[in-house]
C-alpha cells in the first residue's frame, strides 16, 4: 500500500466512512448493509461525492449483488451491498443522479427499489418483462 | 395557455433516437419528461454470453463517435485482472488514439452547435477539421470510425510515422486559432446567443452527477485524466479548462479551450513517442481466459467519464460487464437546462450537453 492510499484510508476514517476498506483493481472496497444504504447515500451527498453508477450482479441464490459507486475527490469507492428479497430502498429521492441507474437496473435485473415514485420504464417500454439481463429467467 | 410538444423519438434537430416532450407556455419551456432506450441493444446482456476476444470488438461498437474509450476502457479492466503491463509505447499510443478522438468529437459538436446557432460557414469549418483528424485516424489504424486498436497488453498498430500526425496537427493548430477561437470566444453574435442561456448550475451538475465538459462548464473540475491518470497521461503537461457560469457560452468555451489541450498533449507524445514493443502479450484468443475477480476502469471520454467494470469467474466468458457512458448522466440535466428557456433556443440547449444516443441506450 502507498502513502497516498495510506493518507486516503485516514481522510475515509475522518470523513465518518469507516475502516475496512480494501484497494483493489481500480476502486476502494467495502460492505454495506442494504439497510444502510439510504443513511450512506446521504452522507456522501453531505459530503459532495459524485453519484457514478450502481452495478448489479445476480447471485446464485436469486439474489442481486448492488455495487453503489461514488467519486469522492477523484477516488471512486463502492459500497457492496445485496438486495433482501430482491428488493432494496430507493436512494433517487436523495440523490436524483440515482434516478435513471435504479430504473434501468430494475428492468435488467429486476430489482424492486422500494419507495419509488417514477416506475416509468426507462430502456424497456411499458409491458415488456423485466430482468432482460438475467441468465436464467425472464420474470413477466 | 399550455402546449405539450412532442419532439422525436427521432430527433429533428439533433438527429438522435429519442424524444422530449416539453409543456410549454406560449413560446417559455415549462417541463421537460425525456424518454430514451430507442437505440437499446443490450450490450451489456452480449458482452456476458461472448469471450473476451468477441468483447472488445463488440464494445468499440457502443458508440459511433467515441468508439476508441470503450475498447480501452475494457482491455484496461482486464489488464487489472491478468497483471497485463502494456509497454511504455503502447501508452503513448492510446494516450494518442484517445486525443484524436477526442478531437474529431469536439470538432462534431462544435459544427453541430454552430449549426444549430445559425453560423453554417462554421459548421463547415469544423466538419473540414473534422475529416482531417478522421483522415489521421485513418492513416493510423486503417479506419475512420472503429479503429480496433486496442488489445489486452498493449495496442495492435503502430505509429510508423509520427512526424506526419505532427505534420497535420501544425495545420490543423493553425486553423483552430484563426477559425474557432476567433467565434466562439470572442465573436459578439454568438456570445448573445448563447450566453445566460441552458444555464446548468453547479449544484444542480453536482445532483444529477454530470461528468465531462458538461460538468467542467458548470464549475465542477474533475478530469479523469487529471484526477486518475490513465495511460501516459500523468507524462503531459495539460491545462484542464472550467468555466463557472453555467451556460450554453462556458460549454462553448470549455470544448474549445479542450480542443487547445488536446493538440498539446498530441504534440508531446508524438514527439517523446519512446521506441520498444506496443504490445506484451500474444494476441487474445476465444480461449483465453481471465482470472476470477472485478475490476473497474475509467477514462476521460470526449463527454465525459465512462466506466467499465468487469467481474471474471476465471473462465473465457466474463461474468458482468458494467458499461456506465457519460451522457447516461447527462442528458437528464436537460430537464433543468430548458426551464424557464425560449422552445426556439432547446435545441441548441440540448446540443450543448454533446449528447451520445447510441452510449447512453447501449
Amino acid at each position: 500500500m502507498t502513502m497516498a492510499s495510506g493518507s486516503f484510508l485516514t481522510t475515509l476514517w475522518e470523513l465518518g466512512l469507516g475502516g475496512d476498506w480494501e484497494w483493489k483493481n481500480g476502486s476502494w472496497w467495502k460492505t454495506l448493509d442494504a439497510a444502510d444504504v439510504r443513511a450512506r447515500a446521504v452522507h456522501m451527498v453531505s459530503l459532495e461525492a459524485r453519484f457514478v453508477a450502481v452495478t448489479a450482479m445476480e447471485r446464485p441464490d436469486k439474489e442481486v449483488r448492488l455495487d453503489y459507486q461514488w467519486d469522492l475527490n477523484g477516488q471512486l469507492l463502492s459500497f457492496i451491498t445485496m438486495t433482501t428479497s430482491q428488493s432494496i430502498a430507493t436512494i433517487a429521492d436523495l440523490c436524483p443522479a440515482a434516478d435513471w441507474v435504479e430504473r434501468e437496473t430494475h428492468e435488467y435485473f429486476a430489482v424492486e427499489f422500494i419507495g419509488r415514485e417514477n416506475t416509468k420504464p426507462l430502456m424497456t417500454r411499458a409491458g415488456d418483462p423485466i430482468g432482460i439481463n438475467l441468465h436464467k429467467e425472464v420474470v413477466k | 395557455m399550455s402546449f405539450r410538444i412532442p419532439i422525436g423519438p427521432y430527433h429533428p434537430a439533433l438527429e438522435e433516437p429519442y424524444k422530449l416532450e416539453l409543456v410549454c407556455d406560449g413560446e417559455t419551456v415549462r417541463d421537460a419528461v425525456m424518454h430514451i432506450g430507442f437505440n437499446f441493444r443490450g450490450i451489456e446482456y452480449l458482452a456476458e454470453r461472448r469471450n473476451y476476444l468477441q468483447g472488445i470488438t463488440l464494445v468499440e461498437r457502443v458508440c459511433g463517435i467515441c468508439s476508441n474509450v470503450h475498447s480501452l476502457s475494457f482491455c484496461q479492466a482486464v489488464e487489472q485482472l491478468n497483471g497485463a503491463q502494456p509497454p511504455e509505447r503502447a501508452l503513448y499510443i492510446r494516450v494518442i488514439l484517445a486525443e484524436l478522438e477526442r478531437l474529431h468529437s469536439h470538432f462534431l459538436w462544435a459544427g453541430v452547435a454552430a449549426k444549430l446557432i445559425g453560423f453554417k460557414t462554421i459548421f463547415m469549418a469544423c466538419f473540414t477539421l473534422r475529416e482531417e483528424v478522421m483522415d489521421a485516424l485513418s492513416a493510423i489504424s486503417g479506419n475512420r470510425v472503429n479503429y480496433g486498436m486496442n488489445r489486452i497488453g498493449g495496442v495492435n498498430r503502430d505509429i510508423a510515422d509520427p512526424q506526419a500526425v505532427l505534420n497535420i496537427l501544425d495545420a490543423m493548430e493553425r486553423d483552430i486559432t484563426r477559425t474557432i477561437i476567433p467565434i466562439f470566444l470572442e465573436d459578439r453574435t454568438v456570445e448573445s446567443r448563447c450566453k445566460g442561456v441552458g444555464i446548468l448550475t453547479r449544484e444542480q451538475a453536482k445532483a444529477m452527477g454530470a461528468v465531462g465538459p458538461l460538468a467542467r462548464a458548470s464549475g465542477i473540475g474533475q478530469d479523469i485524466r487529471r484526477s486518475v491518470p490513465y495511460c501516459a497521461y500523468d507524462r503531459f503537461e495539460f491545462n484542464v479548462p472550467v468555466e463557472s457560469s453555467g451556460d450554453v457560452r462556458a460549454r462553448l468555451v470549455v470544448h474549445t479551450l479542450e480542443m487547445i489541450e488536446s493538440c498539446r498533449i498530441l504534440r508531446q507524445a508524438l514527439s517523446t513517442l519512446p521506441d520498444g514493443p506496443i504490445h506484451t502479450t500474444p494476441p487474445v484468443g476465444a480461449r483465453f481466459k481471465v482470472p476470477a475477480g472485478t475490476a473497474i476502469s475509467r477514462v476521460e471520454a470526449p463527454r465525459g467519464e465512462v466506466m467499465y467494470q468487469i467481474t471474471s469467474n476465471g473462465t473465457e466468458i466474463p461474468e458482468r460487464v458494467r458499461v456506465r457512458t457519460p451522457t447516461f448522466m447527462n442528458m437528464a440535466t436537460v430537464r433543468f437546462t430548458v426551464l424557464g428557456q425560449d422552445l426556439a433556443d432547446s435545441p441548441l440547449i440540448q446540443a450543448s450537453c454533446d449528447p451520445c444516443y447510441s452510449c447512453t441506450d447501449r
